[in-house]
C-alpha cells in the first residue's frame, strides 16, 4: 500500500520540472510566500518572535505549575513547594512524607506526559490541516488513531514484545498501522478525487475509522484471555505515566515535530494549494513523505502510550489560528504549547470532577471537542 | 467520538458486573472451538437417567406431574410442570451454583464467559450479556433460561416465553442474595434439600470467618481489579469484596465509591492500605500481578507494599455471586491473619 502510495506521488510530480532542482528555486520560492503570506495575514509578522515564545513558555509553565499542585489528593501549597524546590535542587526529603511520594513519582510525570501528548497530537493536526488544506484534519477524523490503536490491540493480542524495552512492540506495530491507515487512506482519497476535497478525504477517513475500529472489535472478540487487557487498554489511561515515558515522547516531539516544525515554510505553500507548492520549487512528494511520516510517528507513539485521545489536534490549532494567523511558521509552535495546555487542563478535570473517582481524559477532550468540530463545521458550510 | 462508545460499553459492562453482581468479563477460557452439535447430544442424552440415580425422589414427582412454582429474583411467579431437566444459564455465577448442586449435566447451553468448574467449557455456549441471542437459545430448546437482569428487553423475554422457554431471573446483589440463588436454583431442579445444605455450609463459613477474625475495622484493604498499566479500578461499596472486607473486620479503602471504579493512584497512595487484593490474570510473562503492585513507582511507602501484604486471586472467588465466594473469604482470611 505504501508502495502505490507513493507512485501515485510519483507520477502527480513526473512533469514537474522544479522537482529535480528543488535546492536551486529556494530564494524564489522564499520570497513568494513571503508576499503571498503577507497578503494574507494582514501583515502579521512571519516567525514566532522571542516575546511570543516568552509569552506562551510562561502560559504553558503556569498552567503546568496549577496542574502539578492541583489534583486528586490535595496538598499544602507549602508542601508542594518545598518538594519541587529540594528535588530541582537536589536536595533530600523525609522518606515517608505524602507529598513527595504522590507528587515526584505519580503526579509530575503524568503531568509532563499529558503535555507532551498534547503538544504533539495538536502538532500533528496543525501539519496535517496545513498539508490537506482541509479545516477538519486530525488523527481522529482521518482514521489515523484508530489504525494506530488496531496495531496496538494486535500487539497486545498476539503479545509482540520487543526484549529490553517496555510497550516497544506496542509502540512499533502502532506508529507502522499509523503510517499505513494514512497511506491507505490518502491513496484512497487521491483515487477518487486527486484536489483530496474535504468531503472526500473526511468521509474516507470516517469509514476507514470504523472499518479499522470493527477489526479491532473482532481480535477482541477471538482474543479470549486478554480480552480484559485490552479493553481497559482502549480506554486510554495516563494513569501509569513514568518518566520513561516522558522520555520517549519528549524524544519523539524534538525529532519528529522538529521535522515538521522545519516544514513550516512548504506546508504554507500546501495551504494555498498543491499545483502553487509545486510551482514555486517545493519538493511535494518529499515534503508529502516527511510529514505524513513524522505525523505517524507521532501519533504512533501518543496511541500506544495513551491510547486515543480524539480532538485535540482538530480543535488546538483552529483556536490558535485565530490568534496567530494562518501562517504554519508561527502557527505550530503555537499549537505545541497550546495542545499542551489545552490537554493538561483536560487532564486536571478529568483528575478532579468525580473525586475520588478518574474519567478517562478521551471522554473529556472528547466532549468539548465534540461540540467545537460541530461548530467549526457548522460556520465553515455555512460560509460556502 | 469512537473512545466514548468504548468508554460508555466498558462503563455499561462494569455496571453490570460490579453492580448487578454479574458474571465477569474476566474470562479465562475462550469458548468459540466447541461445535454445538457435537456438545449437545451427549447431554441431551445424559440428564434424564443420570438424574433419575442421583435422586430416587424426583421421578415420582415428575411421574406425579409434580408442578414446580417459585418467585425468581425479579419478583415474578414461574411455574414449571416438572422440575427442569434442560437448562440455559446464562452467567458465570449460576452455571457454578448448578454444578456444584451435582446438577451441572442438566446445563444443555451456557454463558460464553462461564469457565468454573472447568467441566463446564464443553456444554455449547451462547451468547449472554447486552449480546445475548435469542435464536442460540431456543435453538437448544431448554425448558429454563437463568438469566441476570441485564440488558434484556420485555420482548425478548416475551419472544422466550412463546417459545416455552421459562425466564428464571437470578440476580444476586450481596451475600444474601446469593443464598436466595441458591435456594432458588435448587427448588427449579428439585434439589432443595441440596440448596439448604450448601447455603448453611456458607452460612457456617461465613460464620466462622466472622467469629475468628479480630480486626476491629482499623485495618484497611485495598482491591485492585485493573492494574495501573490501564488505569487502575477499584472495588468500593456495593460489592462481595466490600462485604467479605467487612466479614474479616477490615475496611476497605475505597467504601466511599460505589461499585467499580476508575480511581486516582494519588487516593491509593494517600489512603495507604494494609492490604492489597488484587485480581488481575497473569498471562505467563512480564512480573506476576504482585511483583508489578511492589515495583510501582511511589508505592514504597504503602504499609502494604513495604509488608508485602499483597493477595493475587485469579480465578474470580471474590467477584461471583456463587458458591466459591466462601473459598475466597477464606483464602482471604487465611492471608490476613495467616496460618
Amino acid at each position: 500500500m505504501v508502495l502505490r502510495f507513493c507512485t501515485i506521488l510519483c507520477t502527480e510530480n513526473r512533469f514537474d520540472p522544479i522537482m529535480s532542482a528543488e535546492s536551486g528555486f529556494f530564494p524564489l520560492r522564499t520570497c513568494f510566500l513571503q508576499e503571498d503570506l503577507i497578503l494574507k495575514s494582514n501583515k502579521r509578522p512571519e516567525s514566532f518572535r522571542p516575546l511570543e515564545y516568552l509569552i506562551f513558555i510562561a502560559v504553558t509553565t503556569a498552567v503546568m505549575l496549577l496542574c502539578v499542585c492541583v489534583g486528586s489528593v490535595m496538598l499544602p501549597l507549602k508542601d508542594t513547594v518545598t518538594v519541587l524546590l529540594n528535588a530541582l535542587t537536589g536536595a533530600g526529603f523525609p522518606e515517608s512524607e505524602l507529598a513527595a511520594n504522590i507528587l515526584l513519582p505519580v503526579r509530575l510525570p503524568r503531568v509532563l506526559c499529558v503535555a507532551l501528548v498534547g503538544a504533539s497530537l495538536s502538532l500533528c493536526g496543525g501539519a496535517m490541516q496545513g498539508l490537506l488544506k482541509n479545516p477538519l484534519a486530525d488523527g481522529t477524523t482521518l482514521g489515523v488513531s484508530s489504525g494506530a490503536s488496531l496495531g496496538a490491540v494486535l500487539a497486545i493480542a498476539f503479545s509482540l514484545s520487543i526484549p529490553g524495552i517496555s510497550f516497544g512492540g506496542t509502540m512499533l506495530s502502532a506508529i507502522l498501522f499509523a503510517f499505513l491507515s494514512l497511506a491507505l487512506i490518502l491513496t484512497l482519497a487521491y483515487r477518487l478525487d486527486s484536489s483530496l476535497s474535504t468531503n472526500t478525504i473526511i468521509l474516507i477517513g470516517v469509514i476507514f475509522s470504523m472499518f479499522a475500529s470493527s477489526i479491532s472489535s473482532l481480535v477482541i472478540t477471538f482474543a479470549g484471555d486478554r480480552v480484559k487487557t485490552i479493553t481497559f487498554w482502549t480506554l486510554g489511561s495516563l494513569q501509569g505515566s513514568s518518566y520513561e515515558n516522558a522520555l520517549v515522547l519528549l524524544g519523539t516531539l524534538v525529532l519528529f515535530g522538529g521535522v515538521l516544525l522545519g516544514y513550516s515554510q512548504e506546508l504554507n505553500a500546501f495551504a494555498v494549494g498543491e499545483d502553487n507548492a509545486r510551482n514555486i520549487g517545493v519538493n511535494v512528494r518529499r515534503v508529502k513523505l516527511m510529514v505524513l511520516i513524522s505525523i505517524s510517528v507521532l501519533i504512533g507513539v501518543c496511541v500506544s502510550i495513551s491510547g486515543t485521545i480524539g480532538f485535540v489536534g482538530l480543535v488546538t490549532p483552529h483556536m490558535l489560528r485565530s490568534l496567530t494567523g494562518p501562517n504554519h511558521k508561527r502557527l505550530l509552535p503555537a499549537t505545541l504549547f497550546g495542545g499542551a495546555c489545552f490537554l493538561m487542563l483536560a487532564d486536571l478535570l478529568s483528575r478532579t470532577l468525580l473525586n475520588p473517582r478518574e474519567l478517562p481524559l478521551g471522554v473529556v477532550t472528547s466532549f468539548v471537542g465534540s461540540l467545537l468540530f460541530i461548530y467549526i463545521f457548522y460556520t465553515s458550510r455555512k460560509g460556502d | 467520538m469512537k473512545h466514548l462508545t468504548h468508554f460508555v460499553s466498558l462503563l455499561l459492562i462494569l455496571c453490570l458486573l460490579a453492580g448487578c453482581g454479574n458474571k465477569a468479563t474476566d474470562n479465562q477460557t475462550p469458548s468459540q472451538t466447541e461445535t454445538p452439535e457435537t456438545a449437545e447430544t451427549p447431554a441431551d442424552t445424559k440428564t434424564s437417567d443420570s438424574q433419575s440415580q442421583e435422586e430416587s425422589v424426583k421421578p415420582q414427582a415428575v411421574e406425579n406431574g409434580a408442578a414446580v412454582t417459585v418467585t425468581d429474583m425479579s419478583g415474578r411467579q414461574i411455574t414449571l410442570d416438572e422440575p427442569a431437566t434442560r437448562i440455559v444459564a446464562l452467567t458465570a455465577a449460576d452455571c457454578e451454583i448448578l454444578y456444584a448442586l451435582g446438577a451441572g449435566d442438566t446445563l444443555v447451553g451456557r454463558g460464553e464467559f462461564c469457565d468454573w468448574p472447568s467441566q463446564v467449557t464443553e456444554v455449547p455456549s451462547v451468547e449472554s450479556g447486552a449480546n445475548t441471542n435469542i435464536e442460540q437459545i431456543i435453538a437448544l430448546n431448554p425448558q429454563v433460561l437463568l438469566m441476570s437482569t441485564m440488558a434484556q428487553t420485555e420482548e425478548q423475554i416475551a419472544a422466550l416465553e412463546n417459545a416455552g422457554i421459562h425466564v428464571v431471573v437470578s440476580d444476586a446483589q450481596d451475600i444474601e442474595g446469593v443464598y436466595e440463588a441458591i435456594t432458588l436454583i435448587g427448588a427449579l431442579m428439585d434439589k432443595n434439600e441440596e440448596a439448604k445444605a450448601m447455603v448453611s455450609g456458607m452460612q457456617d463459613a461465613f460464620a466462622q470467618i466472622r467469629e475468628n477474625s479480630t480486626g476491629d475495622g482499623s485495618e484497611t484493604v485495598y482491591f485492585e481489579v485493573s492494574p495501573l498499566e490501564y488505569g487502575l479500578w477499584a472495588a468500593g461499596s456495593n460489592t462481595f469484596m466490600d462485604e467479605i472486607a467487612r466479614m474479616l473486620g477490615l475496611t476497605n479503602v475505597f467504601s466511599d465509591v460505589s461499585g467499580w471504579a476508575e480511581i486516582s493512584q494519588e487516593q491509593v497512595l494517600q489512603r495507604a492500605p494494609d492490604y492489597i487484593v488484587t485480581i488481575s490474570m497473569y498471562f505467563g510473562d512480564g512480573p506476576t500481578p504482585d511483583q508489578e503492585i511492589l515495583s510501582r513507582a511511589g508505592w514504597e511507602n504503602i504499609p502494604a507494599v513495604q509488608n508485602k501484604k499483597i493477595l493475587n486471586l485469579q480465578n474470580n472467588e471474590l467477584s461471583r455471586p456463587g458458591p466459591r465466594l466462601k473459598d475466597g473469604a477464606e483464602i482471604l482470611y487465611d492471608f490476613v491473619y495467616g496460618e
